[in-house]
């Protein structure tokens, strides 16, 4: 694995001019999960937890091999668990759930803080806590339901990709723990092309909707997943079928802030031009006033 | 009242208008009683706060103001609260003003071409009353728009509480309505201040010259004079 890495910044949430800079270009690294070799033993999970010295979460039996609900902000990578009956029999499908770190993160877009959300050179994207401040609009602007607000430090949290291992050139936590070589960590590339690989392997054993999941709609994920069945990615856990930046929040920061902008610059500018133009009302006597006016 | 006593010097108008308008006092007509102007710059200041914590988080070109009040962190804690007060000042203000600013068949037209009628210098003034088509369709206008402000407001205060379809209509919401009383309110305060000289002083002492009641509301100028039945 020859992964080059940097926390140099390429994009930044909130910038007047330009949206970041690179003078190098790196390699984007990406997770790659293969859903069908998964056997939910949660190895990731508590990796996760240790790694990056979050407080315990309590959870309760719920009837499911589900850690709990949904993320929280002490718990970034949850693996969902989905039954579906497929041809009369069983498929216990498993999903890691965690941050896409999405090449066009809706998350960054939305973002009103300058800095807090960044995106790296390799690739992932990340929260910067001294800047964010705790609007939540990076998780209207998630189509994955990702980023959790922390009632306790008042900011957003999510999954970092273990930028702070992948900096020194380790692989992330939950690549680390997996017992069964279901999660890969490397260059985009070539996790695309193992990825593939697994998916003709699947195919050839009857998988025929077998599937790379590297949703086109935000540039593609540096976490790419194989599907057994691809053609059904909601059966893992609503996995989206075609995950956009949403609509509004494209709608809001690319169009009506613009418009708006103009919109009231120009009331001021056409009322300075109306003052030059037509100057005061009134502000000649209109002449004598009293009662003997006739209206 | 509480008794005063009247020797030289002393403001009869600012007086009488601590509880009375539409009353000539002297030289001067009453405009606008003390619980008016009240509840007007109530409804203004606690915008302009809104305005000037909203802003730095609408977009980074109006960072600095957020430097102002303690950086994007007191923005987001303090915007809210401001809201929740101008939301509070604006229903006070429609309370207060709702039955002058019913809008007659003739007014609706302030909406487009009247007032473009009305800033040509076009408009024949004889009809208007205390308060014309285009005061009454802006207080219709910025008490819509604050209810829009409003209620997209509370979606976004507590954004973890709401499902993201309507997390996504309220920042479309936000962004509508802002621009919306943003928009009128630059008219406003230009109409109501250089463009059209001693209608300021309305609000603030409550008061305004015969002759610019005779200029600007001609209709409501006779009805108090008692030249209009």
């Amino acid at each position: 694995m020859s992964v080059q890495n940097s926390f140099e910044v390429v994009r930044s949430s909130a910038q007047v001019w330009g949206s970041g800079s690179s003078l190098r270009s790196l390699p984007a690294v990406s997770k790659l999960v293969d859903t069908s070799t998964c056997i939910g033993c949660k190895a990731c999970e508590v990796a996760c937890q240790e790694w990056n010295d979050l407080q315990v979460v309590s959870t309760e039996q719920r009837g499911t091999y589900q850690t709990m609900p949904t993320l929280d902000p002490s718990f970034w990578n949850l693996i969902r668990f989905d039954e579906h009956e497929v041809d009369g029999g069983i498929k216990w499908l498993m999903r890691k759930d965690q941050c896409m770190h999405c090449a066009d993160p809706g998350c960054l877009e939305a973002c009103p803080a300058p800095g807090a959300l960044v995106q790296y050179a390799n690739g992932i994207v990340d929260v910067n806590p001294a800047q964010c401040i705790g609007c939540g609009y990076c998780a209207t602007g998630c189509p994955f339901d990702v980023p959790r607000f922390s009632a306790k430090t008042g900011k957003m949290s999510k999954c970092t990709l273990c930028v702070d291992r992948v900096a020194v050139g380790l692989e992330p936590a939950c690549i680390k723990s997996c017992p069964t070589g279901c999660l890969h960590f490397g260059t985009k590339e070539e996790m695309v092309a193992l990825g593939n690989q697994r998916v003709s392997q699947l195919k050839a054993q009857g998988y025929a909707q077998a599937a790379l999941y590297d949703p086109q709609g935000v540039g593609g994920t540096g976490v790419v997943t194989v599907l057994a069945f691809g053609d059904h990615p909601e059966w893992y856990g609503a996995l989206p079928r075609a995950p956009r930046v949403p609509m509004a929040v494209t709608l809001w920061k690319k169009w009506l802030r613009p418009i708006g902008f103009l919109a009231i610059f120009g009331a001021i500018v056409g009322a300075f031009g109306h003052h030059l133009y037509h100057g005061n009302k009134g502000h000649l006597d209109p002449g004598p006033v009293g009662p003997d006016e006739k209206g | 009242m509480s008794k005063v006593v009247r020797q030289i010097g002393f403001d009869e108008g600012a007086y009488v208008a601590r509880e009375k308008e539409d009353v000539l006092v002297g030289n001067e007509i009453i405009r606008h009683r003390l619980s008016s102007r009240v509840i007007h710059w109530a409804v203004a200041d606690t915008f302009f706060a809104c305005l000037f914590t909203g802003l730095p988080v609408w977009t980074p070109v109006f960072g600095w103001m957020g430097t102002l009040v303690g950086g994007l962190s007191v923005c987001r804690l303090v915007h809210p609260w401001f809201g929740f007060a101008f939301a509070l000042s604006s229903l006070a203000m429609a309370v207060h003003w709702w039955s002058e600013m019913e809008l007659t068949k003739e007014e609706r037209g302030w909406v487009g071409p009247k007032l473009l009628e009305y800033l040509r210098d076009a408009t024949n003034h004889d009809k208007i009353g205390k308060y014309n088509g285009g005061q009454k369709v802006y207080f219709h206008t910025s008490g819509l728009a604050a209810l829009g402000l409003l209620v997209s407001g509370v979606v976004m205060w507590y954004p973890t509480s709401f499902p993201a379809w309507a997390r996504e209509i309220a920042v479309l919401l936000h962004n509508i309505s802002f621009i919306l009383f943003a928009v009128s309110l630059v008219f406003h305060i230009y109409l109501a201040t250089v463009a059209e000289p001693g209608t300021f002083n309305s609000m603030m002492r409550g008061t305004v010259s015969k002759a610019w009641a005779r200029i600007h509301h001609p209709k409501w100028y006779r009805e108090i004079m008692g030249l209009e039945k």
